[in-house]
């Protein structure tokens, strides 16, 4: 809204500011880190947070929400990258991109209502779980040093803070980053560098087109990354977006966001970058920082490119050992680790939507099937509640010998059989009456569930009467609502 | 079209400076219209921490604990800012019912005041604001950073207090023949207000005489109509300067107008005629959008 525009630009500058100096330092080795994953020069990765960070924090519907390259996209480029190539990771990205302008055109942020927390556990379970494994290429096959380096790396991460003084005003990762460097610099550490693993960047990026030819073919390439590469971005985008808004118990446009993740991601394929979205870790980092407005990733966006454009040859010799300590810090600090000590408490309907989310993520590398296998299991659960609430009682009528039976409750697909199994077709009796008018026929398979019923005790010799249907068939209307009416809320609560 | 009758004063107070004018105000367009007082009391939360660390690095949990933290922060600040807001509610209760008020309600929202005004608009036949607030206190003409906003958002009629009550006696209307000003008109012949103790001059300043001559006399068509007396003027030259000089030469009290006819992003560009005239006026304004 127009109204909060200034605010959300100048309503906090001198904590933004600081707050975006923080997150470009703790940009810088995540970038980097991201591109290796996906297996691309680092160039690519920082060029992407560059263009994603500036370009979300004007037309992004978070404020205060950090956007750049990041581990759940990059996991899903990888095979592109490896039998493609680069300029098809890039028309892959600006195809994410546009597929994201659709999405929120088409309003489809309101589907993330059927994510439920267990399947967002699961999600940044999974994904912390990820980050880590990408780490382990790093870890394997190495000499004693690097494990020497990453250990003091982690001990620096954690500890440093915890210095009077200093500890709370430098960030912690960027000490690891400094210190390491000098140990290997000095000492003459034969160890893996960043400089090993790829180009970086040495000047400002330029506009690019990617170099595809543009037919069916290529198309039919890329088209299936960019959806995946598309729906995890937004997923992992508005997840994010609503940590923030808790964090910072204000809100944020949903739609916007995944407008501006598109456009983000459009922007950063055009100039060479991979395909980004929102990032869960850096995000809470701008806010403990004191970052809430869109200032605050503006700055964080263009000081990166600062940083790595004039000081690429310093960040070629930076140890991979203390990129891997930061990106086992951002691997603990996304799992959520109450939630295994929930496992037992939570309900195992809850438990086991969790643990499927992320054994699904860790089997395919992708977080949207997780996601979806999450939110499929979680509606058969809540289907199976669901029918548990319908009850038919019955009544005999002695002097007329009418058996009345009286439907209360929900009938659809999944309680039909046991709508069906009140009923008691061996009784004789002349009339049968059918009560439904506290009933609630919700698909085909529930109505078509009575019409068996009704057929079947025909047969048996009986005369069958419903009444009430009207408005037990009301909830058949795919555009049923109730959320206006609230006598019908009422009514479906308490089955009258 | 709004008529005093559907409707309640809304009056926003802060407890700043013209707080007291904007309650005065209110209880004074209350008793003449005979319509409900309402005073509100916005509760901003800034939504900044003061405990920031720049650590920079992610502890297990550090979501949950972060959550804790800043929630624990905002309660102790929102307890205060209720408990102050709830002083500043009863003095204000106390006052409006010492001057003869008794249908009134004292109100807190939370969120800022153009959210709390777009949320309770049905209800309301006329906000009343001072021109400025807590951040402006002691500048001669500053305008205070909400109040364009709550102007903009709403579509009722905003009465702008800028410094502290006298009984109103004149009232200046500044008609240009735009869309928001043939509203004002309109409301200027709904409100019983002005057929009684208020003398209202209509001015009408144009680029060439004859037109401000015809806008004049539309006015007066209306507002005889409406059977409201009034002094007509035509006049040419820059309307703020020449507008701003009658209201000094003539006493005037209220300033009647329609406000914002133009978006935001012209404004930016060219200026807003309305926030001029609010810089440079020193009378209260009834504003109409």
């Amino acid at each position: 809204m127009l109204l909060s525009a200034k605010q959300d630009w100048l309503g906090n500058v001198r904590n933004d500011i600081l707050a975006g100096i923080v997150v470009a330092l703790a940009l810088v080795p995540e970038a980097i880190a991201f591109s290796i994953i996906a297996g691309v020069d680092p160039k690519v990765g920082l060029y992407a947070s560059f263009a994603i960070a500036v370009v979300i924090a004007i037309v992004g519907g978070r404020a205060g929400m950090i956007s750049a390259a990041t581990a759940a996209t990059a996991l899903l480029m990888v095979t592109l990258v490896k039998d493609h190539g680069l300029q098809y990771l890039l028309a892959a990205t600006i195809l994410a991109g546009v597929l994201q302008v659709v999405a929120g055109y088409l309003n489809l942020h309101k589907f993330m209502s059927f994510i439920s927390k267990s399947v967002m556990t699961g999600f940044l379970n999974a994904l912390a779980i990820l980050i880590f494994m990408a780490q382990l290429p790093e870890l394997t096959n190495v000499t004693w040093h690097v494990y020497a380096l990453t250990a003091a790396g982690l001990g620096i991460i954690y500890l440093f803070p915890y210095v009077p003084k200093i500890g709370k005003l430098l960030p912690s990762p960027l000490v690891n980053i400094v210190v390491l460097t000098l140990v290997v610099y000095f000492f003459d550490i034969d160890v893996r560098t960043i400089g090993d693993m790829g180009e970086l960047p040495d000047t400002l990026p330029i506009f690019l087109w990617p170099d595809v030819p543009f037919n069916f073919e290529t198309l039919s390439i890329v088209f299936p990354y960019s959806v995946s590469i598309a729906i995890v971005g937004l997923l992992e985008s508005l997840m994010t977006a609503n940590v923030i808004d808790e964090l910072t118990d204000t809100e944020s446009d949903k739609k916007r966001e995944c407008k501006g993740q598109g456009i983000a991601n459009i922007g950063s394929g055009l100039i060479g970058g991979m395909a980004g979205c929102a990032m869960i870790g850096q995000s809470i980092i701008n806010v403990k920082s004191g970052g809430r407005g869109r200032l605050s990733t503006m700055v964080a966006g263009i000081l990166l490119l600062i940083l790595v454009v004039f000081l690429s040859d310093i960040l070629s010799i930076v140890p991979m050992a203390a990129l891997v300590a930061v990106m086992i810090m951002v691997s603990i600090g996304t799992f959520n680790w109450t939630s295994i000590k929930e496992l037992k408490t939570n309900p195992a309907s809850a438990s086991s939507v969790m643990v499927a989310t992320v054994i699904v993520v860790v089997w395919t590398h992708n977080l949207a099937f997780g996601v979806f296998t999450g939110i499929l299991i979680g509606s058969l659960f809540m289907a199976q509640r669901l029918s548990q609430f319908l009850l038919v009682e019955s009544d005999y009528d002695e002097a007329s010998d009418t058996r009345t039976y009286q439907v209360i409750g929900q009938v659809f697909f999944n309680s039909s059989d046991r709508f069906i199994g009140f009923f008691d077709f061996k009784e004789a009796v002349d009339k049968i009456v059918i009560d439904v008018h506290r009933a609630h026929f919700w698909d085909i398979t529930g109505v078509a569930a009575l019409d068996k019923v009704v057929i079947k005790l025909r047969r048996e010799g009986a005369d069958v009467n419903i009444i009430g249907l009207n408005e037990a068939s009301e909830t058949l209307l795919d555009k049923f609502a109730v959320h206006d009416k609230p006598d019908e809320v009422e009514k479906m609560m308490g089955g009258q | 079209m709004t008529t005093m009758k559907n409707g309640l004063i809304l009056a926003g107070v802060d407890g700043s400076e013209l707080s007291d004018s904007v309650l005065d105000y209110a209880i004074w367009l209350s008793k003449k219209s005979s319509a409900p007082l309402k005073v509100l009391h916005t509760i901003e939360h800034s939504h900044q921490s003061d405990q920031v660390g720049h650590e920079g690095n992610l502890t297990p949990n550090i979501k949950e604990h972060l959550l804790d933290e800043l929630s624990d922060e905002e309660r102790l600040e929102s307890k205060k800012l209720i408990a102050d807001g709830k002083q500043i509610l009863n003095d204000a209760k106390d006052k409006a019912t010492a001057a003869g008020i008794t249908d009134l309600i004292a109100k807190q929202r939370h969120g800022t005041l153009p959210e709390a005004l777009l949320d309770l608009q049905s209800q309301l036949a006329m906000v009343v604001l001072g021109s400025k607030g807590h951040d402006h206190e002691g500048e001669l003409q500053g305008l205070g950073a909400q109040i364009q906003d709550a102007i903009r958002v709403i579509n009722k009629p905003v009465f702008i207090a800028k410094s502290a009550f006298t009984e109103p006696k004149k009232v200046m209307f500044a008609y240009n023949g735009s869309p928001t000003s043939h509203k004002a008109l309109n409301l200027l012949t709904s409100m019983a207000l002005f057929k009684q103790d208020l003398e209202v001059h209509v001015v009408c300043v144009q680029k060439n005489l004859a037109d401000a001559q015809n806008l004049v006399e539309d006015a007066q068509s209306v507002l005889t109509g409406a059977g409201i007396d009034m002094i007509g003027e035509a006049m040419t030259g820059d309307a703020v300067e020449v507008l701003t000089h009658y209201q000094k030469t003539h006493g005037i009290d209220i300033t009647v107008m329609g406000a914002f006819s133009h978006g935001k992003l012209h404004g930016f560009f060219f200026g807003s005629f309305t926030t001029q005239m609010l810089l440079e006026s020193q009378t209260q304004f009834l504003l109409v959008r």
